[in-house]
């Protein structure tokens, strides 16, 4: 049984983490205006660059595995496309920012490559998505902005596999599909379960979540028949849009923020509960499998990192040690130096995780994912490591269909 | 006053035989675009009879262009007429650099074509209608 593996990437909350094509270097944000390009040496993970030019905080930052592109989308109501060129000067290569003027008047929240990386969405605080594609004539980043029908912000946006179709979450809690279809980019889609001849900013479909919360989270599925979207009222709801059916699962647990798709059957959502939660089913249900932490012991490597050779320098010194300590004093101290108090919990993740990313894949399912939270810390976890139970609410309410 | 955009000869007689040509039906373009290396004005391409919605498809959505337009219109009292109008195609998602020179070289173009009537379409395929046209040429 493979345990996760843990890194103390910051002492600050990791706002978006993405990975590179082979997975040895990651792309992060924390909580700033610069974005960070970390290597993995050895079992840390470096930073080897600072990407700064934006002039509010990144909200979401996309590493595109092919093109070898990255897009960052920030608070300052720009997107910058960064390429890696060498530098005439130095030789050395460097990470060379474009803007994309999105012509939106509030803040990105989120961006994602389409599956052929010739476009990106941009989902933002004005109501609207904005899809990016490249001008070759005047060489520049053009964005066409998805209006209608949202009232609110855009909180998460996903790419259908054919290029064309995006589904995005809002907070007028509504999840919806349109059609992104720009002319000179795409080639007319085939038909999908979704509808066919699909002009710009066509809605494909419009769901709401069932008792009325934000839409946290959106996700197609690798064959893109099938839509998943976790909402604020604690459900992950399931659309199979040839019905249509709509299958709720409603949790007790605290609401997702973020989930993906492992399989066409199973997917994995993670949010302020601090663990990555497994979800399987088909168009007959759904239901939880179980979670990818284990809950029922505190985690004694949760202790050792803190204490550890791991972890950000700041943290490490004796003098901080000694104040630590001193906090626990008086309390009742278990064996060895491992302070299982009141304050830590019994999740890998001691916050909230914001972002899951797929790590690994197999014949087409994902069998390693990433989550990075608000705690600093990045784990990958094994995907058929699911253990039941434990600190799970074993509560779930079944179909509904509509 | 200072020129940005030359406007070459060769597009003046193409300007000048695109005005004299005799119409019977249809309306009938002439789309012009500046060359940014050069800063020239060039023909991009030239339709006989074409419909407002075919040539909402040959405009680019994300490049300025000016449009010489002989345009088929149809007053309320059964009469036909083809005035020439200049269309200023400038969508609003076009690179600014572009956008600049172009309104900078707008002026010039209008003096070489000859042209009244300017009727601005900043929103791209969706703004060039029949019924926009029409309300522009003042006709119902």
């Amino acid at each position: 049984m493979a345990t996760p593996e843990e890194y103390q990437i910051a002492s600050v909350p990791i706002t978006s983490h993405t990975f590179n094509a082979d997975r040895s270097q990651l792309a992060v944000s924390l909580n700033s205006n610069d974005a960070q390009i970390m290597s993995r040496q050895g079992q840390e993970w470096k930073v080897t660059e600072t990407l700064s030019e934006h002039d509010k905080l990144i909200t979401a930052i996309d590493w595109a595995p092919n093109s070898n592109r990255i897009v960052t989308a920030s608070q300052d109501r720009n997107a910058y496309v960064w390429q890696q060129t060498t530098d005439p000067h130095t030789g050395r290569t460097v990470w060379k920012p474009t803007l994309v003027l999105l012509r939106i008047n509030r803040a990105a929240t989120h961006v994602k490559w389409s599956p052929l990386e010739d476009k990106f969405a941009v989902g933002s605080g004005a109501r609207a998505i904005a899809i990016c594609s490249f001008d070759p004539e005047n060489d520049w980043w053009v964005s066409r902005l998805l209006k209608k029908p949202i009232r609110s912000t855009v909180l998460s946006v996903d790419w259908h596999p054919n290029n064309v179709l995006l589904a995005a979450g809002s907070a007028d809690m509504k999840a919806r599909v349109f059609s992104a279809y720009i002319k000179d980019v795409d080639k007319r889609p085939a038909a999908t379960v979704w509808g066919e001849k699909l002009p710009f900013n066509t809605i494909c479909g419009e769901y709401t979540s069932p008792a009325g919360g934000w839409v946290h989270a959106v996700g197609f599925s690798p064959s893109g028949n099938v839509l998943a979207f976790a909402s604020h009222d604690s459900s992950v709801s399931i659309v199979y849009p040839g019905g249509p059916t709509i299958i709720n699962v409603r949790m007790a647990s605290l609401p997702y923020v973020s989930l993906i798709w492992t399989a066409e059957d199973s997917l994995v959502a993670a949010g302020h509960d601090c663990q990555p939660i497994v979800f399987s089913g088909s168009e007959a249900g759904w239901q939880v499998i179980g979670s990818l932490d284990d809950t029922t012991a505190p985690k004694s490597s949760g202790g050792a990192s803190r204490f550890g050779a791991s972890g950000v320098g700041r943290l490490n010194s004796a003098a901080f040690n000694t104040f630590r300590n001193a906090d626990s004093r008086g309390q009742s101290s278990p064996v060895s130096g491992q302070t299982s108090t009141g304050t830590e919990l019994m999740t890998v993740h001691q916050n909230t995780i914001t972002n899951v990313r797929p790590y690994q894949s197999q014949g087409g399912s994902v069998t390693k994912v990433s989550t990075s939270g608000v705690d600093g810390k990045l784990v990958i976890w094994n995907v058929s490591n699911v253990s039941g139970g434990g600190g799970l609410v074993p509560r779930l309410s079944g179909m509904n269909i509509k | 006053m200072s020129h940005t955009v030359d406007v070459p000869q060769s597009i003046k007689e193409t300007l000048r035989t695109f005005r004299f040509k005799r119409r019977n039906a249809g309306s009938a373009a002439l789309i012009v675009k500046i060359n940014k290396q050069k800063l020239i004005m060039e023909e991009v391409e030239e339709f006989e009879e074409i419909s407002l919605e075919d040539l909402a498809e040959e405009l680019p959505e994300n490049s300025p262009r000016y449009v010489v337009l002989s345009y088929e219109l149809n007053h309320s009292d059964g009469r036909k007429s083809f005035p020439l109008v200049l269309i200023n195609w400038a969508p609003t998602s076009s690179e600014i650099g572009m956008m600049t020179l172009h309104a900078s070289a707008l002026f010039d173009f209008q003096a070489a074509a000859d042209v009244s009537k300017v009727i601005e379409v900043r929103d791209g395929a969706e703004g060039l209608t029949k019924t926009y046209l029409d309300t522009q040429l003042g006709v119902r």
